[in-house]
């Protein structure tokens, strides 16, 4: 019985004492923990319940880019901790090293390319080991394999499988310097690339929605065995892990505030006992980090060959410039843009300078990636009551001179503001646009971004324009539309217009739009 | 109803705040006031310092250590060490450089420990086939002269003649720490940089200059490295062969690892020993007068001595490091005769920048 109340006592006061520590809040049950976390961690969340209970500590998760968080890291986030798929990037970031005050690695998962089984087949390549990335960018040039993958300048699969490519090119067998970055074969690789992404989650999601167009991509082993073991592929795919290499994710947990140091023990120390990396791998199909838990037989046993990730912030800068100007597919980005009367005044502002910055005026790593690249198209619908303008542009030049960029920032400042709100038409001109472009730029990537801040009271309605776009040639409808909420629009107006598309809907009133379009860029 | 519970609970947690302060003002749970202790120390120590039998020797002679890792050099350039009661990094020469800095009277050397290179059964075959390793049964000695030339002449594992073991088209190259914070890519280059100078210590700047081109691909065609040894290593544990087939390593690490027998060490993993080497000295500089409590503590207790060779330490009496290695059932290590010193840290400073400079002029040279 005393032993009982001792132990509870101890409990208590243990309960106490780690309230009283700096920086975090005590919650009912125990010390909340601020984690910055990529959005593929989403599946780890059916864990922290227990990991709670074991520990005492709520890991409270805020989803963000990584390239996005690592700047964040940098430029003082407060969280305690963070957790991303990597932290190279951001121990390259100049700050960014000292921003870690330890690290823990919890478990793997190497991006690879799965390709639908029938493919795979036909080149040879189910359970092949010696396939290379050079053998992929062969297919990829003669037009035999379009594939989906993230934009490497917001998700780290994408970067991460740019790396892979970029050194296995280089053929250098050393980390890629500045100087081995070739774009040709690169361009070749890349001309496959029939869909980008922000994120590796939306990725899948988008693939599973055009997967009768598609023939496979580029994403986490984690993710493509879920999808495998789920329903909704019409297809399964292969896996294949190039020869020349590949890389692997290895999901540090960061510890960022050093005052947290007994928590961060605490939290790996659960999160790395073998029966919970027993049971990451079983829940999410990633690697267990842990050695002594050997990998099960859901995983192939071959060697995988690691290939090095660059040594320095510029290389790296340098090689994803090159992806997004001369090795993509240029983007068509079609802005459907609402300059009712309620737009009048700071909104009209804020959307001016959310696009000012796509021209150059954010200077922020985020923001420099962001921007409008080579080659890129163009289009800006203006509406009201009605759809009043559309005007074109391309982007050749992206120096700070630029004539071009000069164009879109003198159109920009023209904007006025007056009359209704007419959504729906506005949203089927930018379909017109889109389907009249690709019948002679078949090979882009297209992309609508609706951003309007009130209800559709004028021109067609859902059930109209619903009708109207599913009467559009196959490939245009496959053009989805992000829909940026702002001021008084309807959430389920734009949601379903978001849905119908294979879009999403991205929140303009809890973030800026200059933040919302930068993050937009990453799906264009 | 709730409202009487939370009452409770508070009488409660108020009842276990008293009991906590009486038991400590009473001594019962401790014999006399405890002084919290910070230091900060070379991540490779870190499992030492968290081990609850090391902690209670500290708590027993009224100390209570709390430990933060960072990189030799940055303990000696970058990390504010205002905040500490000691330094503790793996090496001697940036012991040397926080001593003068800090003017500290002593520094305490309780264990070391020599560079060694953790690899894989196969692959050492392969390198003994091909000239760059030799097999001592039971370990393996790496000729770092050798090694130097394959690198020089940026040798591919499929350049390997009779490479079955591992057809991979990257460089051969051991995988290291970043050669601008960490001690062990430190003593790495303190090999490195003794071969490449005809078998001498570098020991002027002139001499560092002229050697830094010919050891910067070492480092500079891994590209990305980690800050810490302990990350490299647990590559090799987890990912293994495919991302790391060689790596440099403290001797300790691996021989922690056999000494408990963990399951992370398969039997396929062998260390090789480079020829020459050097030794690791990890030594502590008192910041504070309760700092030199703790490096006086850790050379003289035979508890914490007989504790360091549990994390396969060598201890300043070799009797405790081979008892412990002989009751665990694990050969002790080699005798090594090719032992070197590292250069003064100026001159290695030299080289870091060194080589720093080249990977901002365009990489590899």
């Amino acid at each position: 019985m005393s032993r009982l109340l001792a132990t509870l006592l101890a409990g208590l006061l243990g309960a106490a004492v780690a309230c009283s520590t700096g920086g975090t809040t005590a919650g009912t049950s125990g010390t909340t923990l601020n984690v910055l976390a990529g959005s593929e961690l989403k599946d780890i969340e059916p864990l922290l319940p227990d990991l709670q209970r074991a520990t005492g500590y709520q890991l409270k998760l805020t989803y963000v880019g990584s390239l996005d968080g690592a700047e964040r890291i940098v430029n003082g986030d407060h969280s305690q901790l963070a957790w991303f798929s990597s932290a190279k990037y951001l121990s390259l970031l100049p700050g960014g090293a000292e921003r870690i005050a330890a690290q823990e690695k919890i478990m793997l998962s190497p991006v690879v390319m799965g390709v639908k089984h029938s493919v795979a087949a036909r080149f040879g390549w189910t359970n092949n080991p010696n396939v290379t990335w050079s053998d992929i960018a062969a297919r990829a040039r003669a037009g035999e394999l379009h594939f989906g993958m993230t934009n490497p300048a917001a998700s780290n699969s994408g970067f991460v499988a740019l790396v892979g490519v970029a050194e296995a090119f280089a053929k250098t067998g050393a980390a890629l310097d500045a100087g081995t970055i070739d774009p040709g074969p690169l361009k070749d690789f890349f001309s496959g690339q029939a869909l980008t992404a922000g994120s590796s989650g939306f990725l899948a999601t988008a693939y599973v929605q055009s997967q009768d167009t598609l023939d496979g991509m580029i994403n986490y082993e984690s993710i493509l065995l879920s999808l495998d073991q789920g329903s909704q592929l019409r297809e399964k795919l292969d896996l294949v892990y190039p020869k020349d290499g590949i890389a692997t994710a290895d999901y540090p947990l960061l510890l960022l505030d050093r005052s947290q140091r007994d928590a961060f023990d605490k939290v790996t120390a659960w999160l790395r006992r073998p029966e919970i990396q027993t049971r990451i791998m079983q829940s999410t199909n990633r690697r267990p980090a842990l050695p002594e838990v050997k990998p099960d037989s859901r995983f192939p046993s071959q060697v995988l060959v690691e290939l090095p990730f660059p040594g320095s912030l510029d290389v790296v800068n340098r090689l994803i410039a090159v992806y997004l100007d001369q090795a993509r597919p240029p983007a068509h980005a079609i802005f459907v843009l609402d300059t009712s009367g309620s737009m009048q005044g700071s909104r009209l502002d804020s959307l001016k300078r959310a696009l000012l910055n796509l021209t150059g005026g954010d200077t922020t790593i985020t923001g420099q990636f962001a921007r409008f690249r080579q080659r890129e198209e163009i289009t800006i619908i203006l509406f009201n009551s009605s759809v009043y303008q559309t005007r074109d542009f391309t982007v050749n030049d992206t120096s700070s001179s630029s004539p071009d960029l000069a164009a879109i920032r003198s159109y920009v400042n023209t904007f006025q503001a007056g009359g209704g709100t007419a959504i729906y038409d506005a949203v089927y001109a930018a379909y017109q646009v889109a389907g009249r472009a690709m019948a002679t730029q078949p090979n882009r990537l297209y992309s609508i971004v609706l951003m309007t801040d009130g209800e559709n009271n004028v021109g067609r309605d859902s059930s109209r324009f619903l009708a109207d776009y599913h009467r559009l040639p196959e490939n245009a409808r496959a053009v989805r539309t992000f829909a940026v909420l702002f001021g008084e629009a309807s959430p389920a107006q734009l949601q379903q217009v978001a849905d119908t598309t294979g879009g999403t809907v991205f929140d303009g009133r809890t973030a800026s739009l200059s933040q919302v379009f930068k993050d937009i860029s990453g799906y264009q | 109803m709730s409202r009487i519970l939370g009452l409770v609970l508070a009488g409660v947690l108020a009842v276990g705040v008293v009991v906590a302060i009486v038991a400590s003002l009473s001594g019962t749970f401790a014999p006399r006031q405890v002084v919290r202790v910070q230091g900060v120390i070379g991540s490779e120590k870190q499992p030492f310092f968290q081990d609850p039998a090391v902690q209670a020797v500290f708590q027993r002679n009224g100390l209570d250590v709390r430990v933060d890792t960072a990189g030799s050099r940055e303990m000696a350039t970058s990390v504010d060490l205002s905040r500490y009661d000691f330094a503790f990094p793996a090496g001697a020469p940036a012991a040397l450089k926080i001593k003068t800095d800090h003017k500290a009277k002593a520094t305490y050397e309780p264990f070391y420990t020599p560079m060694a290179i953790a690899t894989f059964r196969p692959i050492a075959q392969l390198l003994v086939a091909n000239h760059i390793a030799t097999d001592e049964g039971g370990h393996y000695s790496f000729d770092v002269q050798a090694y130097l030339a394959l690198v020089k002449k940026n040798a591919r594992w499929t350049d390997l003649a009779g490479n079955t073991a591992y057809p991979a088209g990257k460089s051969v190259l051991l995988t290291s720490t970043d050669y601008r914070t960490s001690n062990s890519a430190a003593m790495y280059l303190s090999i490195a940089s003794y071969v490449a100078n005809g078998g001498n210590v570098v020991t002027d700047d002139a001499t560092a200059r002229r050697v830094t081109p010919l050891v910067a691909p070492l480092f500079l065609r891994q590209g990305f490295a980690a800050s810490s040894t302990e990350e490299p290593f647990q590559d090799y544990l987890s990912i293994g062969i495919g991302k790391t087939p060689m790596v440099v390593v403290y001797e300790a690490q691996f021989l922690a690892l056999q000494a408990s027998h963990d399951r992370a060490l398969t039997s396929d993993m062998v260390l090789m020993y480079p020829t020459p080497t050097v030794l690791s000295k990890h030594t502590l500089v008192p910041l504070k007068p309760n700092g030199d409590r703790v490096g006086r503590l850790l050379q003289t207790d035979p508890d914490l001595q007989r504790l360091a060779a549990r994390y396969g330490f060598h201890t300043a009496d070799p009797g405790t490091f081979n008892a412990y290695l002989k009751a665990q059932g694990v050969a002790a290590p080699p005798q090594l005769v090719n032992v070197i010193e590292p250069p003064a840290y100026d001159q290695l400073e030299t080289m870091i920048t060194g080589v720093e400079q080249l990977a901002k002029d365009g990489g590899t040279p």
